[in-house]
């Protein structure tokens, strides 16, 4: 026990003299600590408001079917156990609060009123485990259709959707869904009329051009005034958290990649540092730094993307053809070392994939003078475009305390003045040895977090530049056991290592049981894993922390009162990607 | 795993638009190509349709960012007249579903395409959309075609845009040989679609010359 | 003899517009295929269903905005119908229209001033209120 877990463990006692069970171990060194059902409101009502603590963001909540897990945990009944992650900026420190329930009619008391955030992430507890919340506001499905039967992330539920039989879409069914699928209003609690005037409930449909994506949004409306808004997503969810129980360690990560589609290997870089963490391997300098350059390349081209498609939201026609060019460039590149365009997925546990090619240094290099005075075209294109500001400017306005109520991290957070970026605050993979800035901007609104994103281009390309300049030479492995798959150098020659070889890439590794953590500063905010093993070739539970999740729940509260037109223009601020958000 | 068939037929209840055969199918080439003039009317009308084929604004998934950079300068879809992007389905023609089909999306896609009005084509783009591709997870769709009529497939995960490009001018060459009706009232109402060829063998000769690949380790 | 010609040549492009028009639409109708399905005349609404209808009662805000263009519109009618005869007018004509048109913006400045066109509203979010009740009730 570490002394600082020790240390909350002590204050907890002290104030909560039977509620608090007990510690677990895990991997990451975050305090775990395991509440009785009935006081966990107490607990973390304590934990949020007392000064000395201040644990103010609700980070995630999730839950764990531990029904089938071979080393369940001491604490647990063996049933459900609902996890509460709370993070601190003051100290700059995570605690895990857990509670197991039983299996039969499992239920706690919903913390919809000590964090406002929780609201969706409760509703995908009910939706995926059948967790009852006593009181919330709105329990229903979010990422499953209403008309879903079964608890999808049960151990009992099959995964496959072969195993489910054929998909007819019979014109009966077609009605039925459609009928589920439509808005009402009274079920949400909203008027169907002022004094005044009737509103408008309008469909910013799965399908629209300024949603990036299959995201729906119903907007109560008072003529072009937006009373409320409700987001449904749940459209792109692809089981990312079910397949990892089922896929193994090494073969997950193409399943990575594809969480946050712009992002490329930034998506691998958490889940392998997780299980290199559950496994204790430490990999070499060199990984380090590739690992770094490639994620701020992906970090580039991501932030190109929503340069290129926010000022097309807001009218801009033509600096998306541009932008895009330069994502090509960046293609080049990433293509060139890693074999693939958008989902390379490269990086591999205990290392990456194979060593850079010969001639990557020129590539870079070529990027790295061509793009600032890219930067500055743009910025004098769009930035300082008069429309684009005032379309920008002052819309979707919301400060640090607000963020940090919501969750929201990333750019979303810098833009309101809070320096805090988790590469700086908690370095990883070598991040400590680097010198870059972190750019913050001050009113919170649209175009300051178009300022933030743009300007961490221009500190990317530092890093990157970093990276060229000294990269380390050595192997692109670590010679650890269980990095999948192994350096092949010996493997030609004695018979252990072939082994090894031939068991990882088709068995997969056997990662020794613990549960872990890794969050990252990804391109659209924090991106955490938390993977469970139970001592075997496949994850137990693979959870998935990603920010968009968080930033589209509160695009409701900083859009009421704005036009439609402003909230596309939020919309294309916040910088989410669907596939992060349903996973 | 259970694996099933099915014939396009029994999954395509709604589909209004039906294929009466193909050019050198003797009897229909008879009684169309009795009129020499009115074949070649539909003809020249078939070369405007496959020369100006809008697509719809219509994303899903990772794909749908390949597809966009297929519009943008380097790869200029334009080219092919297919530049104009609708968001409307009542204004487009051809639907590219691009990335995964979920079934929580299914009535809606299935809703679009029947709002979108004849002369209209399927893309189906990527590897989810083909067949559910590396999602084979209880709330994908293994496949666009298990409720939708498709007219051709591109594989990749993403396909890369050159691929994509590719598929598109198949479809227009495919939709350039296609025979409709030139009015409701009269003719036969049935769509006559050209041949298809083999892609394998018409690129077979070319690919079999490639004797030596690059190697990864240098750029 | 001037009047029947006008009327000559009003009848003609009368007859050609409709005669175009009617053929663009005859044509129109007659050519293409034709098929019938349900969805095809339902409403689009990116592919879900709608919610309530599409004619409603609207707040009274926008009927002053409308009655507001009316009345300018009709100014720029006078100016009209001013600007054909303002040789014959003269200067006397020219002072008067300057006074019609002062008068006019002075209700303009006034309309401005006391925001009749102002229809935005202050933004209504809920957060700082969620967070202002937990810290009173923490304090009790």
């Amino acid at each position: 026990m570490t002394a600082k877990a020790s240390a909350i463990k002590n204050i907890l006692q002290k104030h909560f003299t039977d509620a608090v069970r007990g510690e677990q171990e895990t991997r990451d060194g975050i305090p775990t600590f395991w509440v009785e059902p009935g006081r966990v409101k107490e607990v973390l009502r304590y934990l949020k408001w007392d000064e000395n603590l201040q644990y103010r963001m609700l980070y995630d909540l999730t839950a764990i079917d531990e029904r089938t897990r071979k080393h369940k945990p001491e604490l647990s009944t063996g049933g459900f156990t609902v996890v509460y992650h709370l993070l601190s900026f003051e100290r700059n420190e995570d605690i895990r609060i857990k509670t197991a329930l039983e299996e039969t009619n499992p239920s706690l008391p919903s913390i919809t009123d000590l964090w406002i955030n929780a609201n969706w992430y409760e509703r995908e507890v009910w939706d995926m485990f059948g967790i009852t919340f006593d009181n919330h506001p709105h329990l229903e499905r979010i990422l499953m259709p209403r008309t879903w039967q079964g608890r999808p992330l049960r151990k009992d539920y099959p995964a496959r959707g072969t195993e489910i039989g054929p998909f007819e879409l019979s014109a009966e069914k077609q009605e039925r869904e459609q009928e589920a699928l439509q808005f009402n209003p009274e079920e949400w609690g909203m008027a169907r009329q002022s004094e005044d005037s009737e509103f408008m409930f309008l469909n910013l449909g799965p399908q629209h051009p300024g949603t990036h994506g299959i995201l729906r949004i119903m907007i109560q409306l008072e003529g072009e005034e937006i009373i409320d808004a409700i987001p449904e997503i749940g459209f792109h969810h692809r089981g990312a958290e079910k397949m990892g129980e089922r896929q193994t360690w090494h073969s997950y990560i193409p399943y990575t990649d594809r969480v946050d589609y712009l992002g490329g290997v930034m998506n691998n870089f958490p889940y392998v540092m997780a299980v290199e963490q559950l496994a204790g391997i430490e990999i070499p300098d060199r990984v380090k730094v590739i690992r770094i350059m490639m994620s701020e390349l992906f970090r580039i081209a991501s932030h190109l993307v929503w340069y290129g498609t926010f000022a097309q939201d807001i009218g801009q026609l033509s600096p998306v053809f541009y932008m895009f060019s330069d994502r090509e460039r960046i293609f080049n590149i990433v293509e060139a070392v890693c074999g693939a365009r958008m989902h390379p997925n490269w990086f591999r546990i205990g290392g990456i994939a194979q060593d850079l090619p010969k001639g990557w240094d020129q590539l870079i290099r070529e990027f790295i003078t061509m793009f600032p005075t890219k930067l500055d075209e743009y910025d004098k294109l769009v930035m300082q475009n008069t429309i684009f500001q005032q379309r920008t400017k002052g819309i979707g306005a919301y400060d640090t305390e607000e963020a940090i109520e919501w969750g929201v991290t990333g750019p979303g957070l810098r833009a309101t003045g809070f320096e805090w970026d988790f590469r700086k605050k908690r370095p990883y993979s070598g991040f400590e040895q680097f010198e870059f800035d972190v750019p913050i901007a001050h009113e919170g609104d649209c175009y300051a977090r178009a300022e933030v994103r743009i300007e961490e281009m221009r500190q990317s390309l530092r890093i990157i530049e970093q990276c060229l300049n000294h990269m380390p030479a050595g192997p692109y492995k670590s010679d650890h056991p269980l990095t999948t798959p192994p350096l092949k150098n010996h493997t030609m020659k004695d018979i252990e290592t072939l082994i090894n070889h031939f068991v990882h890439v088709s068995w997969g590794p056997v990662i020794p049981e613990g549960e872990g953590f890794v969050g990252i500063e990804a391109t659209k905010g924090n991106n955490g894993y938390y993977l469970i093993s139970d001592g075997g070739a496949q994850s137990y539970r693979t959870r998935i922390r990603a920010p968009s999740f968080a930033h589209i729940q509160m695009v409701p509260d900083i859009s009421r009162g704005h036009m439609i037109s402003d909230l596309l223009a939020i919309l294309g601020s916040v910088d989410f990607v669907l596939a992060d958000v349903d996973r | 795993m259970r694996w099933w068939f099915s014939k396009p037929s029994d999954v395509h209840p709604n589909e209004t638009s039906f294929t009466v055969g193909t050019n050198g199918d003797g009897s229909f080439q008879e009684t169309v190509g009795k009129s020499l003039i009115l074949a070649r009317l539909q003809d020249l009308i078939a070369w405007g349709r496959k020369n100006s084929m809008w697509p719809f604004h219509f994303g899903l998934s990772c794909c749908f960012v390949e597809m966009a950079t297929s519009f943008t300068s380097k790869y200029d879809i334009s080219r092919f007249g297919a530049e104009v992007v609708r968001g409307t389905p009542r204004e487009a023609d051809v639907m590219i579903i691009a990335g995964t089909v979920f079934i929580k999306m299914a009535p809606v896609i299935r809703r679009l395409h029947d709002q979108m009005l004849e002369p209209r084509w399927v893309i189906s783009m990527g590897s989810c959309a083909n067949s559910g591709g590396m999602y084979d997870i209880y709330s994908v769709v293994q496949g666009v075609d298990k409720f939708l009529p498709v007219d051709l497939y591109v594989p990749g995960c993403p396909p890369r845009p050159d691929a994509f490009m590719q598929g598109l001018t198949l479809l227009r060459e495919s939709v350039g040989k296609e025979r409709r009706p030139l009015c409701w009232w009269a003719g036969p109402q049935g769509v006559i679609k050209g041949e298809k060829p083999s892609q394998r063998d018409l690129h077979r000769e070319e690919r079999i010359k490639t004797t030596l690949l690059r190697t990864p380790d240098q750029v | 003899m001037e009047q029947s010609n006008i009327e000559w040549s009003f009848v003609v492009y009368g007859a050609a517009v409709t005669g175009l028009v009617s053929a663009i639409m005859l044509l129109s109708y007659l050519l293409g295929e034709s098929r019938q399905s349900a969805e095809k005349h339902e409403p689009y609404e990116s592919g879900v269903e709608t919610t309530g209808m599409a004619r409603m009662r609207f707040s009274s805000q926008f009927y002053l905005i409308a009655i507001l263009f009316v009345i300018f519109d009709l100014e720029a009618v006078f100016l009209f119908s001013w600007s054909v005869a303002v040789r014959e007018a003269g200067w006397t004509g020219f002072a008067v229209a300057g006074v019609f048109i002062l008068i006019l913006t002075a209700a303009l400045m006034y309309e401005w001033g006391s925001g009749a066109l102002h229809i935005f509203n202050q933004r209504k979010g809920r957060t700082k209120q969620f967070l202002a009740k937990q810290r009173t009730s923490q304090k009790e």
